[in-house]
């Protein structure tokens, strides 16, 4: 059967851990494997079944020994593959790195990695094909690829080969030079620096690494290699501005070598396209920045080509430079035009959003010559980025969201200093900004989309974070928000957010509370006749949250809700509907554990008591008789503690069934009601063995001891008659029945120990069998025993098949949870069943309706869908016996001990038969093949296939 | 400098799906290294795609709050996004950065390199600004250049990137952008001789020498005719050569002059390819108060061509006026708008056009219905559907140098027209779209005999030059324009 090899490798790399839960990980491994050393299988298919191992090989390749196993293969592969495949050649380069440097193989210098390593030097030093079609090159090129991996996973593998590779670089003329020179250079930069950790080391250490071809690290060195050592610190760049400090390598001035290599590296870096340009110049940098005895004006040459760049890789390796050399290579001057230069590239109307972005990132982390505070990670201006200057940045209407809100902030960060020197010329900057911030409003106002809406908020939390105290901006604000939510109560959700940010962030700023107190003070105000259900549903969720606030005095609050509770000519009546009942009590409910519930107390009883008696849901009610019954005979303290524990319980995901979550409104039980979607699978079926076997095997050992009955035929038409009469019967035998056990699969996760009510569904992926009716299992626990589901298949044609299955459970908290089950196959051998004939028959008239159905299928084979076939294969006489016994006992008719023919008779339901004569000649052992139904040949061929090489396997 | 994972999503149906991902398991094997304990796996690509559209806003569009994507916190303040993987306050990837351009988003996670704690700037990552570059180069590769999009092309290129990624990113380390155009051609040796083939020239031309130099120059402009607030305009300029020369690495050199007294070029880029640069040439910033005595050209620009078109190089320039000067007045009366429209050609720009239009939307209205203007000079049409007038005034301005337009429109129709919340009330502009062969603001030229090419062979060399305008407004003058004045605070 072909494998839709495109279709697995995506399914694997969409979701690895689903995938691998319909198999395992070494099955497929070995899948791969296989299909990989499989001759017929296209080499662009096999470049597809590489990818598994260059993506995941931790997953497929769990230990150092697999790993080993998997590389030994892959270098086989390798070994025969034509040369010219050479994209496949290059993906098995790759995977094989992979493989080695995941499974840790590398670092523990396997054999494997030993080997592939003389490979890979191999090829890069290959000069055969020089003249040729240019393949060997890309081969080239990917071997270099990979030892640059190599030596940057185990920095230092390759440091004694150092002369070897610079010779190698500078003999190429082709593009190929690139991939050299960034190997080189690496290597180059991990011995510097294994040199630097060295006690002692010097000018001497340096020239002799230089000059130095031996071997790998490892067979050298056992000890002073470096990536046997669990630090990590060689990984990681040495250039991390004011707080890293740069290991050295005292040279003193005379290291001409060194410097010959750098030069020429440096001279040849303009012919490197500009992403290994910018790797190249920061490694030198690093490698300049630990041997001081290299001047740092070794890079000067360079500088003028690279500071006039559009590219933005190549002018951040000059930040790097900066950050490494400060002034040991950059003057004053060339600090102020680099600084104007970012200025100028943050707003180049050349340039795309994202490098501006990361311009006015690197302004906010300028490396400055002579910083003034060290602090590392924050946000700090440089001294020269002025306001004069900073006002290119100015934030418009037009910018997209993130440019405008990082233009807000970097201004923000400008006009504070400004602000706080009190030089600004009365302000005009922080004028201009809260100018922004309105016309953003305005915006906003009149109707502006979800984005602009959203982006306003963060302007608006920005503006506020940096100058909350200037009051004559944060007071018009309040007021102005105030005013916005009038005119778009559903504002609310953010405005709400916008007082919780400001209060829990903005230590000593009341604003929060102000705003609170203003939004309450305007809804409670407004004229109750203009009120809509629609503004109230988002007031009486404002209000809520303001009675959260216990400095806000809620007198107005209730005397709202008692307002909208009682019938009047001019306003709206809230006197029915669940969902604003709930509203109202959601309110009441925080009012309750009020600090100032005394003062609260008659008017609060009152509503209650109002809704308890008139409200139009017995629900709402119940919720207010509920809660006035706590009001009036639990003493404050008791109230706030019964109340208080269901509020911090609402705001978690795991749900006690509680009182207090009974009366919390909304989203606890949105989160109850939805079916929810689980990431993974959470159990699987697995087959167990059938039941019908084990029956059948006790049927046969009593056919033993045979007791016929003068009612069974012992003519061959005669039982053929009989047999086919039982099958006017529609249903006679026309189902097969597997026994699965439903178990947990995967990572242990403790909400899905306890599961209840599962109800299971499956779905057919052909049209071979009859649709399946659904399932119900009571329940399944992590720690019991699983239960059995029995699948009862009606087969239309009696083919394998695959089946998916889906279930739909509850969780111990009350959660309806919706999960896929890895996918059901059905094997050809499953639909066997034996031979369904009368009970009371005996061997010797099931014997004659074998001989008899032999005969008809022999007979008519060419005039229906009967057919004749052969099979045959090497196997022992003791090794067929044990096959026999294995595979085909239920189904076996003649005896096993005595016949030297074997008759089997595999029944399929519905009408199907297969039957074997098996018999061992002097070469090999025999199966005569007959069946009335010529499309199962290639599945029982198969079988077959399958059955005798294993048993062979075990042979030998 | 390396990436750990590469994803593409594209739009389909109106859902974000993810059409490729490439995670880089060596690279993901040294970020464990890296940061220890600190460290946090890239999720599944579901996972990631649900996160990251979180964090672009992307996610449940039919709901107006969500606070996992619209927390006021939450505020992106640079091109790296943060996924926050095991719910807010937990473990965060980062930085991934992301494009999102046409149909497509663009991801990739770069390996930070340094200490995990305290989270290290980016501008100490490389593979930062390794990453923008790559994601931009797969962009362009993908989507093209142009603005059309052309959905076959993108699905077959999509097929091809299995093996672009060989060629150029093959295990996480980001070697060059994809070639655009042909395949990448196989590494073939050169010839002969010792010079060395650059790594970013993929072939070598054989044939006639060609070179071709376009100069073009792009204005923009806000025009508010407002005592209170000072009109802007700005000018910048790019030169684009396409070089047919022989040679491993042939050498060119391209010379921009300015006329006498021509206030100097700024904010000058180059391409990669550009050899070396004299320092006088960078000095001039339009962010600086320029000062008269600056290098002012000529400007040399030495290089050694790539076989593709390419950018040699941009400018900006301050220029004293406005190509066209304009006022535009409305005026409300009930459901009528009064217009009134004056546009001015500058005397020193050439009064011939390849193109020039004005278009004045109208937003927020119902549709007109009655449209009664007058034109001084051109052809008006008028898109009563879109709220549009559409003034083309051809290839020439009358000789006065100056055009009107005059007259009133009737807002009565049964319809809604466009709306844009930007523009209530009487904000409202007048877009101009022009286009003037042979000429530049800057009156920077490229001269044919200055293009010096040191080769055997004599090539055939052609300059072009042209200016043309972008977002070029004019805002009326009676109501509020949407920018603050703040801006002219210079």
């Amino acid at each position: 059967m072909a494998v839709n090899w495109a279709e697995r490798i995506s399914a694997f790399s969409r979701s690895p851990s689903r995938f691998l839960s319909g198999t395992t990980a070494e099955a497929f491994l070995a899948e791969l494997v296989r299909e990989l050393r499989d001759d017929r299988a296209s080499y662009s298919v096999k470049v597809l079944l590489l990818s598994p191992l260059c993506e995941s090989p931790i997953l497929l390749c769990p230990s150092d020994s697999v790993g080993e196993e998997t590389a030994l293969e892959l270098m086989s592969v390798f070994a025969q593959c034509p040369p010219k495949f050479v994209d496949f050649r290059c993906h098995l380069l790759l995977a094989l790195t992979s493989v080695l440097l995941c499974s840790s193989c590398m670092s523990s210098c396997s054999c494997a990695s030993q080997d592939f390593l003389d490979l890979l030097l191999e090829i890069a030093q290959d000069i055969s094909d020089i003249h040729g079609d240019g393949s060997l090159r890309s081969l080239q090129a990917t071997a270099c690829d990979c030892l640059r991996e190599l030596e940057a996973c185990c920095p230092g593998i390759l440091s004694q080969r150092l002369e070897l590779l610079g010779a190698l670089r500078q003999r190429e003329t082709s593009r190929l030079h690139q991939a050299y020179a960034g190997l080189h250079t690496l290597v180059l930069r991990n011995a510097v620096y294994q040199l630097t950790q060295e006690a002692g080391a010097g000018a001497e250490h340096l020239k002799a690494l230089l000059g130095g071809n031996t071997s790998f690290a490892w067979e050298a060195d056992q000890d002073s290699g470096l990536m046997n050592k669990k630090d990590s610190a060689i990984l990681s760049s040495v250039i991390l501005g004011p707080v890293g400090t740069v290991p050295t390598l005292q040279t003193g001035p005379d290291c001409k070598e060194l410097r010959s290599v750098l030069s020429s590296l440096l001279e040849e870096s303009y012919l490197l396209t500009p992403l290994c340009q910018a790797a190249l110049l920061h490694r030198l940098t690093e490698v300049v920045a630990m041997v001081p005895g290299v001047p740092p004006a070794i890079f000067r040459a360079q500088l003028l080509r690279l500071l006039g760049t559009s590219e933005v890789c190549l002018l951040h390796s000059i930040l790097m430079m900066k950050c490494a050399f400060t002034d040991s290579l950059f003057s004053a001057e060339d600090e102020a035009f680099i600084l104007k230069r970012l200025v100028v590239l943050s707003q180049h109307p050349l340039l795309n959003t994202p490098p501006k972005l990361f311009y006015m990132d690197c302004l906010l982390h300028f490396p400055e010559n002579r910083p003034i505070n060290c602090s590392d990670g924050d946000e700090t201006l440089p001294v020269l980025l002025t306001p004069q200057l900073a006002s290119a940045l100015v934030p418009t209407v037009f910018n997209d969201s993130t440019t405008m809100l990082t233009r807000f902030n970097l201004l923000c960060l400008v006009y504070l200093e400004e602000a706080e020197e009190g030089v600004g010329e009365d302000g005009r900057g922080l004028a201009y900004l809260y100018e922004h911030l309105t016309s953003l409003m305005h915006i906003v106002e009149h109707g502006g989309s979800r984005e602009i809406v959203v982006t306003f908020f963060r302007a608006a939390f920005l503006f506020l974070s940096y100058f909350f105290y200037v009051e004559r901006y944060s007071n018009s604000l309040t007021d102005k928000l105030c005013e916005l939510y009038f005119h778009h109560t559903q504002l609310a959700p953010h405005l709400i957010n916008l007082a919780d940010q400001t209060q829990d962030r903005l230590s000593g700023s009341t604003w929060g509370v102000g705003l609170l107190k203003a939004l309450q003070r305007a809804i409670t105000e407004a004229p109750l006749s203009q009120l809509t259900v629609h503004d109230l549903r988002w007031h009486l969720k404002m209000l809520a949250r303001v009675a959260e606030e216990g400095e806000i005095p809620q007198q107005n609050t209730l005397n709202f809700l008692s307002c909208i509770i009682t019938p009047s000519s001019s306003s709206l009546c809230v006197s029915s509907g669940w969902r604003l009942g709930n509203s109202v009590l959601g309110v009441c409910r925080r009012l309750l554990i009020h600090p100032s519930l005394d003062l609260l107390l008659i008017p609060l009883a009152d509503i209650l008591q109002h809704l308890t008696c008139h409200y139009g849901d017995t629900d709402i009610q119940d919720h207010a008789r509920l809660y006035y019954t706590l009001l009036t005979t639990l003493s404050r303290e008791k109230l706030a503690s019964v109340l208080m524990q269901g509020e911090i319980q609402g705001g978690q995901q795991v749900k006690k069934q509680s009182l207090s979550c009974i009366m919390a409104e909304s989203e606890g039980l949105t989160a109850m009601l939805t079916v929810h979607q689980t990431e993974r699978a959470i159990f699987k079926l697995v087959e167990v063995n059938s039941e019908l076997e084990e029956k059948m095997q006790a049927d046969h050992e009593s056919d033993l001891n045979p007791n016929e009955t003068d009612t069974c035929p012992d003519e061959a038409t005669a039982a053929v008659g009989a047999y086919r009469a039982q099958f006017n019967d529609p249903d006679f035998a026309s189902e097969i029945t597997l026994n699965f056990q439903l178990t947990h699969i995967g990572a242990h996760d403790f909400r899905f120990d306890q599961l209840f009510s599962i109800h299971l569904h499956f779905s057919l992926m052909d049209d071979h069998y009859e649709e399946l009716s659904d399932i119900s299992v009571p329940c399944l626990f992590r720690e019991r025993p699983p239960p059995v589901v029995k699948l009862h298949l009606k087969p239309r044609r009696p083919y394998p098949t695959t089946l998916c299955a889906s279930a739909i459970f509850t969780t111990q908290d009350g959660l309806s949870w919706h999960t896929n089950l890895p996918d059901i196959h059905v094997d050809f051998q499953q639909v066997f069943m034996p031979l369904p004939a009368p009970q009371a028959w005996g061997r010797a008239s099931k014997l004659c309706l074998f001989e008899g159905l032999w005969d008809e299928m022999c007979q008519e084979s060419r005039e229906n869908d009967c057919a004749t076939s052969r099979f045959c294969c090497q196997l022992k006489e003791a090794a067929l016996l044990a096959l026999v016994e294995k595979r085909f006992l239920p189904f076996l008719v003649s005896d096993l001990s005595t016949n030297k023919e074997l008759k089997v008779l595999l029944f399929l339901p519905p009408q199907s038969h297969v039957l074997l004569k098996i018999r061992s000649e002097e070469d090999a052992v025999h199966f005569d093949i007959a069946t009335d139904n010529w499309q199962l040949l290639s599945h029982i061929g198969s079988y077959l296939l399958t059955i005798t090489s294993s048993q062979e396997d075990m042979q030998s | 400098m390396s990436l750990r994972a590469l994803w593409i999503i594209s739009r389909e149906n109106g859902e974000n799906v993810s059409t490729f991902s490439r995670r880089f398991s060596t690279v993901e094997h040294r970020a464990k290294k890296l940061a220890g304990s600190a460290y946090v796996a890239v999720p599944e690509e579901n996972t990631v795609l649900q996160l990251l559209l979180t964090e672009l806003g992307l996610t449940e569009s039919d709901k107006s709050y969500v606070a996992l994507r619209d927390d006021c916190l939450h505020c992106r303040r640079s091109p790296a996004l943060e996924l926050r993987v095991d719910g807010p306050g937990k473990r965060t990837l980062w930085p991934v950065l992301a494009i999102s351009q046409g149909p497509l988003i663009l991801a990739c996670l770069p390996l930070v390199d340094a200490p995990p704690e305290p989270r290290p700037p980016l501008a100490n990552l490389l593979s930062v600004s390794q990453g923008l570059t790559l994601l931009a180069g797969l962009e362009t590769y993908l989507l093209g250049s142009g603005s059309k999009l052309d959905s076959e092309g993108l699905s077959s290129r999509l097929a091809m990137l299995p093996s672009v990624l060989l060629q150029i990113c093959p295990l996480g380390t980001p070697l060059d952008v994809p070639p655009l155009g042909a395949p990448a051609t196989p590494i073939v040796p050169t010839p002969a001789g010792n010079q060395k083939q650059p790594s970013w020239k993929t072939g070598l031309h054989r044939g006639r020498a060609m070179v071709n130099v376009a100069l073009i120059e792009t204005v923009r402009s806000m025009q508010y005719g407002n005592q209170s607030r000072q009109d802007l305009w700005d000018v910048y300029g790019t030169v684009t050569c396409k070089c047919e020369v022989e040679g491993v690495l042939p050498n060119v050199m391209v010379t921009l002059t300015l006329p006498p007294n021509g206030s100097p070029l700024q904010d000058i880029l180059v391409h990669p390819c550009v050899t070396s640069l004299d320092s006088s040439i960078l000095t001039a910033s339009s962010v600086d108060n320029c000062d008269g005595s600056a290098f002012s050209g000529p400007y040399k620009f030495p290089f050694s061509p790539p076989l593709e078109t390419f950018r040699l190089c941009s400018y900006t320039s301050q220029v004293p006026v406005p190509p066209i000067l304009g006022s535009y007045q409305l005026k409300e009366e009930e459901n009528q708008l009064h217009v009134s429209v004056i546009l001015k050609l500058h005397e020193s720009v050439k009064n011939s056009f390849e193109y020039c239009e004005a278009h004045l939307p109208f937003f927020n209205r119902v549709q007109m219905s009655v449209v009664d203007v007058r034109v001084s000079a051109g052809q008006l049409d008028v898109s009563k559907e879109k709220n549009l007038l559409v003034w083309s005034l051809g290839q020439k301005f009358p000789k006065s140098r100056e055009v009107t337009m005059e007259g009133k429109i009737s807002f009565f129709g049964p319809t809604p027209g466009p709306t844009d919340p930007l523009y209530s009330d009487l904000t409202a502009y007048v877009k101009l779209h022009f286009k003037v062969p042979d000429m530049t603001l800057s009156g920077c030229c490229v001269d044919q005999h200055s293009v010096q090419v040191y080769s055997s062979a004599k090539p055939r060399i052609v300059t072009s030059r042209e200016l043309q305008s972008k977002e070029y407004f004019i805002w009326n003058s009676t109501g509020t324009a949407p920018v603050s004045s703040g801006q002219m605070m210079l």
